[in-house]
């Protein structure tokens, strides 16, 4: 990657420094002193199977400017307290955090993410980058994410939302068409349901950090219903337990008992995936992310079999997915010349040739331009469509840095609603006593309604 | 007679069964290396051979296993040789240098309630302390952790057998005119060296396989196998034909360890053991 | 005591005390002095609150910690209590066989060579309803097969089964050398004089072997407390809180939802406990030592 210049064939040089000079020009230094001299960075970034493609594009950017670029790969268990660690102490380790919507409010309340026009006051977001829930920006007086009030305070780096996988041989061969309500996806399930060969519905039942209630979020949401009443305005009122989240629970539980597996309350994101790629679910939301899985040979009995739809919704609702992505961010603890160097790396990844660049490399890229390439609508990309549609109207799960409590809570009672420990009006309203307990002790404005009968 | 035939019958049965329950699930995870991910999740018993969980292993682009090898040996290696160096000194100053009672009593306590502390969350204020020091991201923050989570086992195992060095053998020394250094590496570690093979292959493993800790104070050069091995457990893809390749190769220096020091460890632990 | 022994008496105990001092005694304080705070981080900086015994008011009514704690009870006693017997069973017997020792010794120390992570992934795979070897095995002496890990009624167990599996060896490495240090004579007498198998065992063999006995179990008894590598990938505590145990709520309450102060008295109160738990213990078996 050091060769030197001479080296080089003079096209390739010449082509190497045009993004290094737009990058020169958009910060506002000299380009002489651009090329290659930016302060080398690390960023700190967990295993993934989108890994491979932001590598490939780590790679064409220190081909083309001479600036270095180091990975620091975590497994992904961990990530967040390697990254927490960094932040928190005097200087920090990494210039690029890969953050996950898992901890991305608690690194935004703490106060370590420095916004982006201080490090380059004619700082722009590109008006071509999707902008997933408002979660590239931060309102530091309000707390809030808001593209209105706050601030571009990082850069998405990966579109990871839910999507609906289904078998269409299974669905052409019974005829069935492809469900947009959750009323249809449940009658397709049952149809489809022929245990032990192949379940109708397979969900990510588990208890985890995060599992079941990422699962059903998209229910809860596509039914018109809500954790809190309107999280962005501050007003926490705790909604679990409306009617709403009844329905969105009832079905939920209805279709694991109907079309699921024996146990669904101990499938995980692995296991959902497990039985996408053996060929025993013929429905299920996993995230976009394991799509590479199913058309490879090595590890899928489906190769070709499965196809994507955005989530379905409920009645009068529309399809929300939940968002799973990446934001990369900047820390105030490191460097100047640190900062700016990782600026400059995050525009350009998320320029149309470093997102064309991802894209081809089979991840969901983050830029409205790139859905609309001629390569996106072959065969191979044929889960293209269904992310374009549905990433605008993804929703982040929760934006309050005591979430990974609220999920805990999500998690236990809806994990007991799906193994049948405790009935759906008794899970909602165990969360909603749980929860406005917790935000009240938190210090938040927050209320409740009645309990459900 | 024949009672006793058919006892001896039932034992060998019994070992057989035992031997059969450790060894199924090791060749299963063998095995595993050798599957496709689909055969693997399959449980497929009749497969085809496939290579590319080494290959991925070991030869992808940003593959390094065999830097990770590197950094678990260097740590591992180091982090026993320094808790036997602590723990054996330590142990022969507690048993023979005339303390007063409560001084050994207190370590030893101290020792064991250590040990039972859940080392993640000790993690926290070790990073701060090493960034402090400028050791992050090095080895040595690594075998110094190491170290002092090993060092219970260490002292425990070392003053037992420190114990069993006959006295009369220090008093004549000490008469001959040695000082303590001298009495320490000429009298007392030739006689427990069973011990330090015993305690050290404990010390090895527990450092070869820890995970939580490594994976806090290593970055990018210095992560050790468990670290690079969590990695292929993935949010979305649990690879686990990759793992079960990085589990055989990373166990075979532990098993070739075991092999060579496996006389040495039961001799040591016996001797140490008749107290 | 001579006093012109003492810089040695001090220098080879100092390194010792040293580690200790500045890895292991500072970052308890730390814990304490934390469990004591809610931290939270506003702009970058740490702001530390005292909030006193709130964090230890509030473990009792922790929902996941009283599952957690039931569960790691059962949990170490079962699976330790296994750990025990099956160790110093095949300890007993590979002693005694006449062929294939080494074999059998070394075959028997496999599973700890193994890291954790692998061990929790592999078995997992193991465990699957579907295409796991478990239900294949089951199914071929005509059992129906069960959802080892998904059924909130089997889950633990399974997990204990793994535990056992893994941790079993070292408990056989150090019955094993404890068995083969017995005088031989005592056993020989004792069958001279009409003892029958079970009876050496129970009124020789057992008695020499209690002090190493002791140590082996109060070892693994503190491990066993830590159980956090094969719950974290066989269940993450599910189903439900059928497997929930405790170093895994601390793990989630400290790290995963950043409660430091919260997860640090947990921690506090857990050290605490086994530290009881291990003094009656070790004072137990000198009574008995003694009393021989």
């Amino acid at each position: 990657m050091t060769s030197s210049p001479g080296i080089r064939p003079l096209r390739r040089r010449v082509l190497a420094t045009v993004p290094a000079a737009v990058a020169a020009l958009i910060i506002g230094r000299p380009v002489a002193a651009q090329t290659g001299k930016l302060a080398p960075i690390t960023i700190v970034i967990n295993q993934s199977p989108w890994l491979a493609a932001f590598s490939k594009v780590v790679e064409a950017y220190e081909k083309a400017t001479g600036n270095k670029v180091a990975l620091d790969v975590n497994p992904f268990a961990g990530s967040a307290e390697k990254q927490r660690n960094s932040v928190r102490a005097k200087e920090g380790q990494f210039d690029v955090l890969a953050m996950n919507s898992a901890w991305l409010a608690e690194f935004y309340h703490g106060g370590f993410i420095v916004p982006l026009a201080e490090i380059d006051p004619t700082y722009k977001p590109d008006p071509e980058v999707i902008n997933f829930d408002d979660t590239a920006y931060w309102d530091p007086k309000t707390k809030t994410n808001n593209s209105k009030t706050g601030t571009p305070h990082g850069i998405p780096i990966n579109g990871n939302i839910q999507v609906l996988f289904y078998r269409h041989d299974l669905y052409e061969k019974a005829g069935l068409k492809v469900p947009q309500t959750f009323d249809e996806l449940a009658a397709a399930a049952a149809k489809l349901h022929h245990p032990p060969s192949v379940y109708g519905m397979v969900q990510r039942g588990a208890r985890s950090a995060s599992d079941i209630s990422y699962d059903w979020m998209p229910y809860l949401q596509g039914y018109n219903g809500g954790i809190f009443r309107d999280e962005k305005a501050g007003d926490f009122t705790v909604t679990i337990n409306s009617p709403e989240a009844k329905k969105a629970l009832d079905i939920y539980v209805q279709m694991a008992k109907n079309s699921g597996p024996p146990n669904p309350g101990s499938y995980g994101q692995a296991q959902v995936i497990t039985a996408l790629v053996t060929g025993k679910a013929a429905n299920a939301t996993p995230v976009i992310a394991a799509w590479p899985q199913m058309d490879d040979p090595t590890k899928s009995a489906v190769v070709g079999k499965v196809n994507v739809a955005p989530v379905p919704h409920g009645p009068g609702g529309k399809s929300t997915p939940t968002l799973g992505h990446f934001i990369g961010a900047i820390p105030k603890n490191v460097p100047k010349e640190r900062q700016v160097a990782a600026l400059a790396f995050l525009r350009w990844f998320a320029s149309l040739d470093g997102q064309t660049l991802y894209a081809k490399s089979g991840q969901p890229p983050i830029r409205r331009d790139v859905y609309a390439l001629p390569f996106m609508a072959t065969p191979e990309f044929r889960w293209a469509k269904a992310v374009a549609e549905s990433s605008p109207n993804a929703r982040m799960m929760y934006t309050v840095p005591e979430g990974p409590q609220i999920v805990a809570i999500l998690e236990l009672r809806l994990n007991q609603a799906v193994i049948g420990e405790k009935t759906t009006v008794d899970a909602l309203n165990a969360m909603a006593v749980e929860i406005h307990d917790l935000m009240q002790k938190a210090g938040y404005k927050t209320g409740r309604l009645a309990d459900l009968k | 007679m024949r009672a006793h035939r058919h006892r001896q019958l039932l034992a060998s049965g019994t070992l057989v069964v035992a031997a059969g329950a450790v060894v199924v699930p090791i060749v299963w995870i063998a095995l595993a290396a050798l599957k496709t991910q689909i055969a693997l999740l399959r449980g497929d018993l009749v497969f085809t051979p496939y290579l590319g969980n080494f290959d991925e292993l070991l030869f992808a682009k940003a593959a390094d296993y065999f830097a990770h090898l590197r950094n678990s040996a260097i740590v591992a290696t180091a982090t026993t040789v320094l808790v036997l160096a602590v723990a054996t000194p330590a142990a022969y100053s507690m048993v023979r240098m005339r303390w007063p009672r409560w001084v050994p009593a207190a370590l030893l306590v101290f020792s064991l309630v250590f040990h039972m502390i859940p080392p993640i969350t000790l993690v926290g204020p070790w990073y701060v302390l090493f960034r402090t020091l400028g050791l992050d991201d090095t080895h040595a923050a690594l075998i110094l952790t190491h170290t002092v989570l090993n060092l219970p086992i260490g002292l425990a195992i070392m003053t037992v057998f420190v114990r069993d060095v006959p006295l009369d053998l220090l008093e004549a020394a000490r008469i001959d005119g040695c000082t303590t250094p001298q009495i320490l590496i000429r009298i007392v570690l030739p006689l427990v060296r069973p011990g330090l093979a015993a305690a050290g292959v404990l010390v090895f493993v527990f450092s070869w396989n820890e995970f939580a800790v490594a994976l806090n104070l290593t970055g990018r050069s210095t992560a050790t196998v468990p670290v690079a091995i969590a990695r292929f457990a993935q949010e979305y893809e649990i690879k686990n034909g990759v793992m079960a390749a990085a589990a055989i190769l990373s166990a075979i220096p532990a098993i070739v360890l075991l092999v060579i020091a496996q006389r040495h460890i039961v001799k040591g632990l016996t001797v140490g053991s008749v107290k | 005591m001579r006093p012109r022994r003492q810089p040695w008496r001090t220098a080879t105990l100092a390194p010792a005390v040293g580690v200790y001092a500045l890895l292991a005694v500072l970052p308890i304080i730390n814990l304490i002095v934390m469990s004591v705070h809610d931290i939270r981080w506003v702009d970058g900086l740490a702001q530390w609150t005292l909030v006193g015994a709130k964090h230890y008011a509030a473990l009792g009514s922790d929902p996941l910690l009283r599952a957690g704690a039931v569960n790691t009870f059962i949990f170490a006693i079962v699976a330790v209590a296994l750990e025990m017997v099956i160790g110093l069973g095949l300890a007993l017997l590979v002693s005694r066989a006449r062929t294939g020792a080494v074999v059998y010794r070394t075959v028997f120390i496999l599973p700890i060579l193994i890291p954790g992570i692998v061990i929790g992934a592999i078995w997992k795979l193991m465990y699957n309803p579907d295409f796991g070897i478990v239900n294949q095995f089951i199914a071929a002496i005509g059992l129906p097969g069960q959802d080892w890990l998904g059924d909130a009624r089997l889950a633990l167990a399974s997990v204990i089964v793994v535990d056992v599996w893994h941790w079993t060896p070292f408990v056989f490495l150090l019955m094993l050398a404890a068995v083969e240090s017995l005088p031989r004579d005592v056993d020989e007498a004792a069958q001279i004089d009409g003892a029958g198998a079970w009876q050496r065992f129970r009124y020789v063999t057992l008695p020499l072997l209690l002090p190493a006995l002791v140590v082996t179990l109060a070892f693994r008894l503190i491990v066993s407390f830590k159980v956090f590598d094969e719950v974290y990938l066989l269940t993450g505590g599910g189903p439900g809180t059928a497997t929930e145990v405790v170093s895994f709520s601390i793990y989630r309450r400290f790290f995963t939802e950043d409660r430091m102060g919260y997860g640090s008295a947990i921690s506090v109160v857990t050290l605490f406990v086994l530290t009881l738990l291990v003094v009656l213990l070790l004072g137990a078996a000198r009574r008995r030592d003694s009393r021989r």
